[in-house]
């Protein structure tokens, strides 16, 4: 990222009740604040999700990845609890500012930080001890949906349940942690059929160059508004660490 | 363990504890910060069932500092025992203060938003212990 570019301007994204902002695990560093709604904070604790918070206006999500510096996991998932509006504040412009705060407020505020993250894991211990039922059910998979991003590039796709190993060409039109919109030819030198529940390998080269391969299922397959072209819909269901990183760092707001 | 030399600066005041003094009393009002300059300190919060230590702070430690930033009335959110003999140094107030005033709203937004972030954590792990089943208890605690 080059000193002279101003930092890019703050986005506002919207989310509906049930969206994840935010999971635990994840790689980001942008930081959210809430404009509207209520959004929930949460660990997971072996099969359960532990609510740390709920958090409402002027909240901010993400402020430990960032003030952690390093390239480490989301501590904890974000879900909007209601219709949620938030604003994103990128990373570096914040950086710049943090540089310029008093050394001693620093010290004091990786100290914070360094007990919040203490207590974070403290609590996620003792809640798969403490529980025998869920506290809060609310992880359903279907409810998840991420930030999606919208792009134009080339990919490759192949189905998995056939033995021939050639591939075929799409672009891809958007791509979020979870899932992926094709635009493919509907006829294809394979005679593969696009049917919901087939699962592809599907690799593509991200505008930043870097390389993803990710397993997903297709879940939707609409015509395009292009002759002999479709609009396919894809789950991701296999994504290596590596691949789920580099997703992350390119999903960035 | 040397303490930084940018929070040794702040000490204006030195402490010494015998083991198990309390140094700051849950619920009491006060705003001001101190350093572990030697030994170790228990951070302590009443649970339904009893007293828990939620966390121990080695040299170098602040403590005190949650009151000091949060808006509003500066009560204290959990007690603060010696663990052993130990040392500590109170940080100067009003340098805090005016450090603090320069600080960009959103870095104190941060800053504001771990602080009540670890305030709700450590309640919710008193409260999580609280319903352990076998959880020590020496029962009689008020709260």
């Amino acid at each position: 990222m080059s000193e002279r570019q101003p930092p890019p301007p703050n986005l506002q994204l919207s989310y509906r009740k049930g969206d994840l902002i935010v999971k635990e695990g994840d790689y980001g560093i942008s930081i959210y604040r809430i404009l509207k709604g209520k959004v929930g904070v949460t660990v997971q604790s072996g099969d359960k999700e532990i609510r740390l918070a709920t958090l409402g206006h002027g909240e901010i999500i993400g402020e430990i990845t960032f003030l952690n510096r390093e390239i480490e996991p989301r501590s904890a998932s974000a879900r909007a609890l209601e219709e949620t509006e938030v604003e994103v504040w990128h990373p570096s412009r914040l950086a710049l500012e943090y540089e310029q705060t008093e050394p001693i407020i620093r010290y004091i505020s990786d100290q914070i930080l360094g007990r919040l993250i203490r207590m974070n894991k403290f609590i996620g211990q003792l809640g798969a001890r403490a529980f025998k039922k869920p506290v809060q059910p609310e992880t359903i998979a279907s409810q998840r949906s991420f930030y999606r991003k919208e792009l134009d590039v080339l990919c490759e796709y192949r189905p998995l349940d056939i033995r021939k190993t050639a591939w075929l060409k799409g672009r891809v039109r958007n791509v979020s942690l979870s899932g992926i919109g094709l635009d493919v030819g509907a006829g294809n030198s394979l005679n593969f059929p696009h049917e919901l529940g087939k699962v592809f390998r599907v690799r593509m080269t991200l505008p930043n160059r870097k390389e993803v391969e990710v397993d997903a299922k297709i879940v939707t397959v609409r015509k395009s508004g292009i002759e002999g072209r479709l609009d396919v819909g894809l789950a991701i269901v296999n994504i290596t660490e590596e691949a789920r990183k580099i997703l992350g760092f390119f999903l960035m707001p | 363990m040397a303490i930084d030399p940018i929070v040794h600066g702040y000490v204006v005041k030195e402490e010494q504890y015998p083991d198990k003094a309390v140094i700051i009393e849950e619920g009491s009002k006060g705003d001001w910060a101190y350093i572990v300059l030697q030994g170790r300190v228990k951070v302590v919060k009443k649970g339904l069932k009893g007293i828990l230590t939620v966390d121990t702070l080695k040299e170098g430690a602040v403590f005190g500092e949650m009151a000091m930033f949060q808006k509003g009335e500066a009560v204290r959110t959990a007690s603060v025992i010696a663990d052993g003999p130990v040392q500590v140094g109170v940080l100067d107030r009003e340098r805090l203060f005016d450090a603090y005033a320069t600080v960009s709203t959103r870095i104190k937004s941060l800053i504001e938003t771990m602080i009540d972030r670890l305030e709700d954590t450590t309640n919710a792990i008193t409260g999580l212990i609280g319903k352990q089943p076998g959880a020590e208890t020496d029962g009689k605690v008020p709260h």
